[in-house]
């Protein structure tokens, strides 16, 4: 016993070290990283960058080095900065030979931003379906939500917590009928009545296959979404973005990125080099003429210029990796081995050894 | 000889046992209450829809609670031993030193656990007529961890009392802090399910540090 107990005590010891010394020494010597602010420019056909620069304050360069004016910047990024515009009566009246307004903009610009810890994290598999065409100009919270089991789907009432065995024994049989295969494997909505209108649910089965899932006049509307022959699915993104030009994005096995088209159901492939949710940040600004993709991952960012008709690559910007600083090689050197609890990938607690 | 060791631990416990009892039944009992005002007042939509778009689960005042009752009854049990030198006295009965150590601190266990099951089952009472199953778990797997660091916080600090040296004493203290630290790192709910075990274990395992103290004290380690 007495061997065990130090054994326990030693070890004990150790892990701490091994956990609390780097984070210590992380803590005193870690300074802030200053990666610039990167968008395209269809007018000027390259990407701005905005950063603060050491002692000089904030700098507007392309990637050829020419430096801008903030007003420089508000026309050559008139879909980003079209209010400044339109309060200096600057704003253009077409663009590409496009004509523009500030209306078609605001339906047309949105912004998608996901990183790994909203896709690692833990859920309750419960989820409200809205009624997607109540004929209201507000979105309202159902009385109900679902879960998706082996059997079928099934809708808990949560004024007394009992199943709707009507409408779930209906909605099952929708599903059925459209060749779902229970129970789901993955489920992508945004649940929420602050948004413009809903498309319920974007659903994975248990044969991968995916399903369109909404409720329209409190019935269910099912449509099984043919995928490209070979294409395996496992992340799914429901967009709800104001153009109502995409349902969702789509992310296979192999870390390829894909667009769902609304009306058409068709899978577009998108022109980046690989997405993978569950390690990388995506952010996307999109606009009528172009979307700006940042990819960011664990060791360096990637930036996309990607036409927004159909999704092609206009231009790419790998930044230099970022030299590591003195004390961080000091850091590798000195603690070869690190312990922590959390990440910035994910919210759980669990053991990691670096 | 074990049954006069529980006895013997039961008189020196019994009333903070009750203490312990009725303060986390009452904390329990408050949050559960707090749930039903909340469904009284907005009805119990309400609670679901906040539950399930955000990470709240409004038993987040019962955190801390296990923990303390945990080290309250490390103290009661353990310094009055120390300070009227009744550990020595103890450990002269004629039954092996070791299974002396264990069964009293089993016997604090056995105290703590009645208390925390109690909690777990007024909690799962109420909550499973309230809520799914899917919430019910969600609420009680997030309030696990910080059961298990009440019954670590116990073994732990029942250690630093048994410690005869206030030197190592400090030492001993400073590894309990942040062995326990690490069953505070996240506020986000059930984030703890995948490393659940291995705390478990690991307070299994803390039951066997309390004989290191009482080892250096037979051997007669002093400041």
């Amino acid at each position: 016993m007495l061997r065990f107990s130090k054994i326990l005590f030693y070890t004990t010891l150790v892990l701490l070290l091994v956990w609390q010394l780097p984070w210590c020494y992380n803590f005193l010597t870690s300074k802030p990283t200053k990666a610039p602010f990167v968008l395209y420019s269809s007018v000027l056909g390259d990407f701005i960058l905005t950063g603060n620069e050491d002692g000089t304050g904030i700098k507007r360069r392309d990637l050829s080095g020419n430096e801008y004016t903030q007003r420089e910047v508000d026309s050559l990024l008139p879909t980003f900065y079209y209010r400044q515009l339109m309060t200096d009566e600057r704003f253009p009246d077409t663009l590409q030979g496009v004509p523009l307004t500030v209306r078609a903009l605001q339906q047309e610009n949105f912004n998608f931003r996901i990183t790994p810890s909203d896709v690692n994290h833990p859920y309750i598999p419960l989820y409200p379906l809205l009624e997607s065409m109540s004929g209201r100009v507000d979105l309202a919270m159902p009385d109900d939500v679902f879960r998706i089991t082996k059997q079928g789907i099934e809708f808990i009432e949560m004024a007394n917590n009992t199943v709707k065995e009507e409408k779930s024994r209906q909605f099952t049989e929708a599903l059925l009928k459209k060749g779902f295969t229970f129970p789901s494997t993955a489920i992508a909505g945004n649940p929420t009545t602050r948004k413009e209108y809903d498309e319920g649910y974007l659903v994975l089965d248990a044969n991968a296959r995916l399903f369109h899932l909404k409720r329209t006049k409190d019935r269910p509307y099912v449509r099984a979404i043919d995928l490209p022959e070979g294409l395996q699915i496992k992340h799914l993104f429901l967009t709800e973005f104001r153009n109502k030009r995409s349902l969702g994005f789509l992310v296979d096995v192999n870390h390829q990125f894909y667009v769902l088209e609304t009306k058409t159901y068709d899978v577009q492939k998108v022109s980046i080099r690989a997405y993978n949710p569950e390690a990388d940040a995506i952010t996307i600004f999109g606009n009528m003429f172009d979307w700006t993709v940042r990819i960011t991952g664990a060791e360096q960012d990637e930036f996309y210029a990607l036409a927004a008709d159909d999704y092609s690559l206009i231009k790419k910007y790998e930044p230099q990796k970022p030299e590591k600083s003195l004390a961080q090689k000091l850091g590798a050197y000195l603690f070869p081995l690190r312990l922590s609890f959390t990440s910035s990938s994910d919210k759980y607690v669990k053991p990691r050894f670096h | 000889m074990w049954k006069a060791i529980f006895y013997k631990e039961w008189i020196k416990t019994r009333w903070y046992f009750v203490l312990a009892l009725l303060l986390t039944l009452g904390f329990a009992g408050y949050c559960l209450l707090r749930m039903n005002r909340v469904i009284v007042f907005q009805g119990p939509a309400h609670l679901w829809e906040v539950m399930l778009s955000r990470d709240v689960i409004f038993i987040d005042l019962l955190q801390y609670i296990p923990l303390l009752v945990g080290i309250l009854m490390a103290i009661v049990q353990f310094v009055p031993e120390m300070h009227h030198k009744c550990l020595k006295l103890t450990l002269h009965l004629p039954y092996p030193a070791l299974r002396m150590v264990m069964t009293m601190l089993l016997s604090g266990l056995a105290l703590l656990v009645f208390c925390f099951v109690s909690n777990f089952l007024l909690m799962g009472i109420y909550l499973q007529q309230v809520l799914a199953p899917e919430m019910t778990k969600h609420i009680l797997m997030t309030a696990l961890p910080w059961y298990l660091a009440g019954l670590t916080g116990y073994l732990l600090v029942s250690w630093v009392c048994l410690e005869p040296a206030w030197k190592r004493r400090v030492i001993n203290l400073a590894i309990s802090v942040f062995v326990l630290k690490i069953f505070y790192m996240s506020s986000t709910p059930e984030a703890y399910n995948s490393f659940i075990p291995w705390l478990f274990m690991y307070t299994v395992m803390a039951t066997s540090l309390s004989w290191l103290s009482v080892l250096r004290f037979k051997i007669g380690k002093q400041d």
